[in-house]
């Protein structure tokens, strides 16, 4: 088979896992070395989707021995099946790297014979690249579920970033839905490979330059939303809890899009986007804004609000801390004010310490006040013409969301398409409004 | 020179400065400004002259001596980052970048290195503008240069930026691809970067002639383009979000956006793929759009 269809194959195969991030990790250049990478990741293209393209995601096979109803890779399906040699993908990689088109690579594959021997494909292609070719870019690799721990280690001080599929919220839909798979074959090897990143910390006696470090840019997985029944209260717990125990890096949810039909799958027409733009804009609240999942979501509502980012939500919820006074409040509290952001924040807190600032201030701080002016006073003094009133801050935060919403125009990543349901008469009635009557 | 200065009160307001464009004439007519006490509207280049009516116009020679003092005065008093933004706003292709400067090192350094946080200041705030657009230039050429393959083994990179930075992403590319000789071109300000494997330096050129590419180039090339296409989930297309991460004029450099009908070495006869059949010949032109 020709290298160039191999790579149309095991990159379509490849193409569903979301957490294409090549971040974490600032590594300088070596001499006579290839390679570099920077903490913040650098993407060097987006596709027609709107994503960023930073590694070369690929899969080493998508001859997969298993049957996850989900999977397009399954092995009841039709598809074309292919596998790259290590070398193969070695040179790929490095041909692509030198022209600056990736900033490494991302290796992934569907379970060939069994877990060990895919590993080993792996490690080789990985080996390749690291010794023979001198590569010093950054490479994110899948363990697959059921690989033995002598492997794991061996690909684990080859790599940057190492992740698992944790696939849904809850076991039961893993087991409904992956029947090869378990909660224990995903966890157990997330908790060694936070040990073993663990152990890079206590190992001080090497020096740094012979150390090997066991997956320096930390680990990372990845969920499918709207497959299974779980709410975003759940997976929201879920997702802080695995930041809390098992110390990951991110968590990636990935809209459940139809590529199979099968009986236990939900039949939905369109991929439910802005759910999935929703939870990761809470993700970062937790991850960046130092908010407790339990601010963002609740029992009782156990669903974020379609159309209002969980910020806002949160704002509203909690009216009474506001408005905030930009020259006053703390840090923390400039974080928490809707539309200003981490920068943002701290651009204010470093400017009002020159000058009592005012609206037009603001914007020339760079700082955009299209949501955060509902929130905040400057020198005592509202935005002009606002109603302090969260009825009529949530009527204006949402009008731009419910247009687009009548108007049909809305596609991608706010996209109300989906499940969501919504409908004109519940996007007229504020939903989180019963709380602030009293 | 020196010869409108006797009553520079007579000048305010009329007076603008012209420089030779480098950066050591810039430095050089702000040292003349500081040294005459005067107030220039402007500080530009010849061909960004605008004449006004009452308009009074001198030249500076570049005196790096002169330059050079206005450097360590910058680094003494406001720090070594300071000049490096100094260093990267001139850089900028912004024509108000003269003044902007000036304005900017009037203030602070009047005031000391604790102005520099003073980010409410128009002045302050003007020059930080100009510094960030610089700095996404930067960043957008990290991402978006794409080398070819040359056959005499250097890779090429034709770009065509917003602000005159080959100076800057220099060093990134030298330590990355370290045993790759390559060059930069930089077609708009005429400007090349070459890195020889041993240091890398900068040659003016209003156009650089390269041997053909080698034929790797070519499958490389092709590979990539395939790739490119086949990432993208037909199901969640979204050409707006596309567009402001990635802005179209950048497309022209980018080989991965050539359409179709233009690439060369691609197989129009691939075998059909899962991605084929998943995605359909018409859903994959649809993903490419003109309306986009």
């Amino acid at each position: 088979m020709e290298l160039l269809d191999k790579l149309t194959i095991l990159a379509d195969a490849a193409k569903y896992d979301v957490a294409c991030t090549s971040s974490g990790v600032n590594r300088s250049a070596v001499k006579g070395k290839l390679g570099s990478t920077a903490s913040a990741g650098i993407c060097h293209t987006f596709s027609a989707d709107g994503r960023c393209i930073t590694l070369l995601k690929v899969l080493m096979s998508n001859a997969c021995s298993y049957d996850c109803t989900y999977c397009v890779n399954r092995r009841s399906n039709d598809v074309p099946r292919a596998t790259f040699t290590p070398r193969e993908l070695a040179e790929l990689t490095i041909g692509f790297y030198r022209r600056n088109y990736i900033e490494g690579l991302f290796l992934s594959s569907g379970v060939l014979r069994n877990p060990d021997y895919t590993t080993e494909q792996m490690c080789e292609a990985i080996r390749l690249l690291r010794g023979e070719y001198g590569f010093n870019g950054y490479i994110h690799a899948k363990a697959i579920p059921g690989t033995s721990k002598e492997l794991l280690t061996r690909l684990g001080v080859l790599v940057d970033r190492m992740s698992l599929n944790i696939e849904f919220p809850s076991e039961t839909s893993l087991r409904q839905l992956a029947p090869d798979k378990s909660g224990q074959t995903v966890l157990e090897p997330m908790r060694f490979v936070r040990d073993g990143i663990k152990d890079n910390i206590r190992d001080k006696t090497t020096s740094i330059v012979k150390r090997t470090r066991f997956v320096p840019a930390g680990q990372s997985t990845q969920m499918i939303v709207g497959a299974s029944p779980e709410s975003d209260y759940q997976i929201l717990n879920l997702s802080a809890s695995l930041y809390s125990t098992l110390e990951l890096k991110r968590v990636f949810f990935s809209a459940y899009l139809p590529v199979n039909s099968d009986p236990l799958l939900p039949q939905v027409t369109k991929a439910p986007l802005l759910r999935e733009h929703r939870l990761y804009q809470a993700d970062w609240l937790m991850r960046f804004y130092h908010f407790d999942v339990n601010e963002i979501i609740d029992e009782q509502n156990p669903s974020l609000d379609p159309l209002i980012d969980p910020k806002c939500n949160w704002a509203l919820n909690h009216i009474d801390l506001f408005p905030a006074e930009i020259n006053k409040v703390p840090y923390e509290m400039l974080l928490r004010i809707p539309g200003i952001g981490v920068k943002g924040a701290s651009r204010i807190a470093k400017a009002r310490r020159e000058r009592t600032l005012a609206f037009e201030d603001l914007s020339r701080l760079n700082v955009s006040i299209r949501r955060a002016r509902h929130f905040i006073t400057c020198n005592g003094r509202f935005a002009d013409g606002l109603l302090f009133d969260p009825a009529s801050i949530y009527d204006s935060l949402t009008c731009e969301v419910r247009n687009r919403h009548y108007k049909g125009v809305l596609d991608g990543q706010l996209s109300l398409f989906g499940e969501s349901g919504l409908t004109r008469e519940a996007s007229t009635q504020p939903l989180e409004l019963a709380s602030w009557a009293s | 020179m020196g010869e409108l200065t006797s009553d520079h009160l007579l000048n305010d307001g009329r007076l603008t400065c012209l420089y030779d464009g480098s950066f050591e004439g810039l430095l050089s007519a702000i040292f003349w400004v500081f040294e005459h006490k005067e107030n220039p509207v402007d500080i530009v280049i010849e061909e960004n002259l605008q004449s006004g009516f009452d308009q009074v116009i001198t030249t500076i020679d570049t005196d790096i001596k002169k330059a050079e003092r206005v450097k360590a005065g910058i680094i003494r008093s406001l720090g070594y980052q300071a000049y490096k933004d100094v260093r990267c706003v001139f850089l900028s292709d912004d024509e108000r970048k003269g003044r902007v400067m000036l304005r900017f090192l009037q203030y602070s350094l009047k005031r000391g290195a604790r102005s520099r946080s003073d980010l409410a200041e128009p002045i302050i705030a003007d020059f930080d503008a100009l510094l960030r657009a610089v700095n996404r230039e930067i960043h957008y050429q990290l991402q978006f240069i794409r080398f070819s393959e040359l056959r005499n083994g250097i890779f090429f990179a034709k770009i065509h930026p917003k602000a005159n930075v080959v100076p800057l992403i220099m060093s990134h590319f030298a330590a990355r691809l370290n045993i790759q000789p390559f060059m930069i071109f930089d077609e708009k300000h005429a400007l090349a970067g070459i890195y020889d494997c041993q240091r890398w330096w900068m040659v003016e050129a209003e156009a650089v002639s390269v041997p053909d590419q080698c034929a790797r180039q070519d499958e490389y090339q092709a590979l990539w383009q395939t790739f490119y296409d086949t990432i993208a989930i037909e199901e969640r297309a979204n050409l707006t979000c596309r567009r402001n991460f990635m802005p179209k004029r950048f497309w022209g450099d980018l080989c991965e956006m050539i359409p179709h009908e233009l690439r060369k070495g691609q197989p129009q006869t691939a075998t059909p793929t899962a991605c084929a059949r998943l995605a359909g010949e018409q859903s994959r032109k649809s993903l490419q759009s003109p309306l986009n």
